[in-house]
């Protein structure tokens, strides 16, 4: 029973990894491309394109090297010289692609430096700063990957997981938090790039700052979410597979992983769609975005590329020139990373309405955020509703608020009381010097059940009349019943039951519900197609 | 999630009061609509979803029954997971329960079958079943819903017994009996040759004529049964060791009396002083003798559900009993043991014109004893311990 599931969890594993590692680079991505831009706005003289292409490539190292290192126990003597290693290759190749992109000749003055020992010489605040960056997005990739791991690409691991005790936070949870943690930095990451800092333009609210518009950072920013809720769907998946083996819960669906992926596609598409729609001042289009990232990813990959291709020349060059034969081409200038669009996508056209109305929508909206997360905060911390109850001034706003609510119901209903009655009297006295007709139609589906059998049995005496089955003022509804029946004889049971229903529901007080009122227009229906058989107008009505 | 969520929230706020709007906002839509599009997407698929099950509610020990349980959705949002937990009775199924996951696209349904074995008797819920649910995302809480339970009666087991020997005054009744007292002049099984004395009334006149001597009709004699089973599951009247298995033989023998009676086309009621678990106050539905076969499936679902229960002494339900019934009704008791307040209930019973008869279904030290006092009443007493000391008394009855 349990075979099943566990052979489909293995089966999907690859995939799964496959997946799982996608989004993770392209949310890596995301915050290299943000903080490039930081580092190009903010210190032009940097190589932010080398530095970007630096954290992409430990990325991609961290990724190859994973498996390894998860195999190994951390601090013994196997495990020490895979990570000296993996670092003295940092910081070999992290140095010298800062030297390179500088040019050839530093590159070789560089070289001379280390071979002679002046280590010092080399170390430039620009270095210590691509380290660090290094370290970061080194030790962001390890949690990414353990989480994932934990989540269900490791089996054995995510079983332990799940079998450790309550009170310790689940896997998905923490991958939530790295995410949303992370996601805290970038925003204010992506902000910091709109920030240029000048000593003489300045606006008037903070002098010596100019806001931009629009920065590519912002980009990144968004698009991080959008692969992080990618990212929590795919371990949202893991980690309910493992819950279920562990817990032996056969999987009957043959593919359930295969529609949740089709649904969570659908389900952040429509997202943001949907978020590309509210007004959010000057945007960029999602697409765009998209489209940016793209570009910026392909624009770092052939940099990467071409670093090798360079080095690769750069070592056939050095025995060449040894002989002083041929020189091969070396570009000495790093490939420059794709440009921000600095004018936004969107435009405010439309005129004062439109503008108008994306105000409302705007503060619409805030207004309906801020309340919901404060919902959501107070649900989630019962004790201090408990503790809101005890204070005086709370309950005091809690009487003051429910007094002003009755009182806006009492006034609505008095109001539309008011509304209602003198619209009827208005509508009766047009149609009583007949400068208004009455409406042909009624809403059925505003009709309350009494109301809906009043409708359906003054119908069948309204198309009974067109038959000359005319109903005499004298008559009462029973009577009436008779002389229809006996034209329709093959509707006996309905007109029964409609003028059964009809008597009820007009002389007496008993609540009258939906299902009566629908049995009825299944009654009403059959009689109506057996008056519509009937040959013009009927004898009886003429005896 | 708050941890972080909450942070994000205030972050994203003052940047987009600085930055006036644009990203941040779109930020803020972002994460806080996959929150709350999540949690109303979980919600709404779970509300969306019905269950259904389908089974014979009633079961005789030892069959399978199986259960048919419907999964349907009734909205056009596609529930992308869907955990089915159903609660069963470890006596019907041992350890593992049903359970599945499933998804179900929009207004889609699907179906499980599952079987319980009815191994022991009883009432059990099949149920409830838990459904749990949620958002692709996990931001916020799986969500459970639990769909009520339904009734699955297991009746008692029945051993069929050929013939028992159960006393009855009651006359004009089916049943074959050798008292001549009880004669019925409708079951004619014979004739023989008039002598001194023969009633009038008794001659076949036909016969005679054709045979040219006065001949009497011969009448099977016949008593009507009427009997009420009165069945003791007072804790403390079984011996502690074997209370379980005792109890539960007095309850198969009840069952399988019953179902003799009303094969024989005879009445039969029930009294039970144990618990039933799905009354109100816990005590029984007493049956009055009836005939049929409806009447025994009531009677047995009584007794497929009743349990033992403390403090409930025989000898005042005895006595209740004992004004209620009609003269001549045999009163069947079946008990782990009984002192001398039952014992004189019952003499008191065989006073009024009642047929008192005594089962043991308890081996007890005090066996002895109580056959000696019962001889004295003239109360006949059986000791079953075991469900064969009933076939060896259904064949010394038949002997007999």
């Amino acid at each position: 029973m349990n075979k099943r599931s566990f052979s489909d969890s293995i089966a999907n594993r690859k995939v799964f990894q496959a997946i799982g590692y996608t989004l993770v680079f392209l949310m890596l991505a995301c915050g290299v491309m943000t903080l490039d831009i930081l580092i190009y706005r903010a210190l032009p003289s940097w190589h932010s394109g080398i530095i970007a292409a630096l954290l992409l490539f430990i990325v991609i190292d961290r990724f190859y090297t994973h498996r390894h290192f998860a195999s190994l126990t951390p601090l013994s003597r196997e495990w020490a010289l895979a990570l000296g290693t993996q670092w003295i290759l940092i910081l070999v190749v992290s140095r010298f692609l800062l030297s390179y992109a500088e040019g050839i000749d530093s590159l070789r003055s560089d070289l001379l430096l280390f071979t002679r020992g002046n280590l010092i010489e080399l170390i430039t605040p620009e270095y210590v700063f691509s380290l660090l960056l290094a370290l970061l997005f080194w030790y962001l990739t390890g949690q990414f990957l353990d989480l994932l791991d934990e989540s269900g690409l490791n089996q054995e691991l995510a079983l332990q997981e799940e079998q450790v005790p309550g009170g310790l936070i689940p896997v998905h949870q923490r991958l939530v938090s790295l995410i949303f943690s992370l996601g805290i930095g970038l925003v204010i990451v992506a902000a910091l790039t709109r920030v240029t800092i000048h000593a003489a333009a300045s606006t008037d609210r903070f002098p010596g700052v100019e806001v931009s518009r629009v920065s590519g950072g912002e980009a990144g920013a968004l698009l991080y979410f959008v692969f992080g809720l990618a990212l929590l769907s795919l371990s949202r998946l893991m980690s309910l597979q493992i819950h279920w083996n562990q817990l032996r819960i056969p999987v009957t669906s043959p593919n359930l992983a295969r529609q949740w992926g089709i649904y969570s596609i659908a389900f952040l598409l429509i997202l943001a769609a949907i978020v590309s729609l509210l007004p959010a001042g000057d945007s960029l289009g999602f697409f765009a975005v998209l489209r940016m990232l793209l570009g910026f990813l392909m624009a770092v990959l052939v940099f990467l590329g071409q670093i090798i291709i360079s080095l690769l020349f750069l070592l056939l060059s050095i025995p060449m020139r040894l002989f002083g034969r041929i020189t091969l081409p070396i570009s000495t200038v790093p490939p420059r990373l794709p440009t921000v669009p600095l004018e936004p996508v969107s435009s405010a056209a439309g005129g004062i309405p439109w503008a108008l109305i994306k105000s409302i929508l705007l503060w619409g909206a805030l207004v309906v955020i801020v309340v919901f997360s404060l919902i959501q905060f107070v649900r989630q911390h019962e004790g201090l509703l408990a503790a809101l109850r005890k204070s005086r001034m709370v309950n005091w706003l809690i009487t003051a608020w429910q007094w002003l609510s009755n009182a806006a119901v009492k006034t609505g209903g008095s109001l539309s009381h008011g509304i209602a009655a003198g619209w009827q009297s208005l509508v009766a006295r047009l149609e009583r010097r007949r400068l208004l007709s009455r409406a042909g139609w009624i809403n059925l589906r505003g009709l309350d059940p009494r109301r809906r059998i009043y409708f359906f049995y003054l119908a069948m005496l309204r198309r009974g009349a067109e038959k000359g089955l005319i109903r005499k003022p004298s008559q009462t509804p029973s009577e009436y019943a008779l002389i229809l029946e006996k034209e329709l004889p093959s509707a006996l049971e309905d007109i029964d039951s409609v003028t059964g229903a009809f008597i009820e529901a007009r002389y007496s007080r008993r609540d009258v519900n939906a299902s009566a009122a629908n049995a009825v227009r299944a009654a009403w229906g059959r009689i109506r197609q057996a008056l519509q058989k009937l040959p013009g107008p009927a004898k009886s009505n003429k005896r | 999630m708050s941890g972080t969520f909450l942070p994000l929230l205030v972050v994203l706020l003052v940047i987009a009061a600085f930055m006036q709007g644009d990203f941040a906002l779109t930020v803020i839509y972002l994460v806080v609509g996959a929150l709350a599009a999540g949690m109303w997407w979980g919600r709404r698929a779970l509300s969306q979803v019905q269950t259904k099950r389908q089974f014979p509610n009633h079961a005789f020990l030892g069959e399978q029954v199986k259960i048919h349980l419907r999964v349907q959705n009734k909205g056009w949002l596609p529930v992308p997971w869907l955990e089915l937990r159903e609660t069963l009775p470890v006596a019907l199924v041992g350890p593992h329960g049903f359970q599945t996951v499933t998804n179900l696209g929009p207004r889609a349904d699907t179906h499980f079958e599952y079987s319980v074995q009815a191994r022991k008797r009883g009432y059990y819920p099949i149920g409830p079943l838990s459904v749990s649910t949620g958002d692709v995302l996990g931001l916020s809480d799986s969500l459970h819903v639990q769909t009520p339970s339904e009734a699955l009666i297991v009746y008692p087991k029945i051993i069929s017994l050929p013939s028992i020997e159960i006393p009855s005054h009651s006359p004009q009744g089916t049943l074959r009996h050798t008292l001549p007292l009880f004669e019925d002049p409708t079951r004619v099984f014979g004739k023989r040759g008039y002598t001194s004395g023969d009633s009038l009334r008794r001659i076949d006149w036909k016969s005679s004529a054709s045979s040219g001597r006065l001949q009497v009709k011969l009448f099977e004699p016949s008593i009507a049964l009427e009997t009420c089973i009165i069945l003791n599951l007072n804790a403390d009247d079984y011996y502690y060791r074997t209370r379980i298995d005792s109890s539960e033989l007095a309850i198969i023998i009840a069952a399988s009396i019953a179902n003799w009676i009303v094969e024989k086309k005879q009445m039969v009621g029930i009294t039970v002083n144990g618990r039933d678990p799905i009354l109100a106050g816990g005590k029984p539905q007493a049956l009055t003798p009836r005939k049929g076969k409806p009447h025994l499936m009531r009677l047995l679902e009584v007794l497929a559900r009743v349990e033992t229960i403390d403090g409930s002494p025989l000898a005042p339900l005895l006595q209740r009993q004992r004004y209620q019934l009609a003269w001549g009704t045999t009163l069947i008791v079946i008990t782990g043991t009984i002192n001398q307040d039952g014992l004189d209930e019952l003499h008191q019973a065989r006073q009024s014109g009642q047929n008192p008869m005594l089962i043991l279904a308890s081996k007890d030290f005090a066996d002895e004893a109580i056959r000696h006092r019962a001889n004295i009443y003239g109360i006949p007493v059986y000791s079953i311990t075991t469900e064969r000391d009933l076939q060896i008394w259904t064949k010394e009855s038949r002997r007999a």
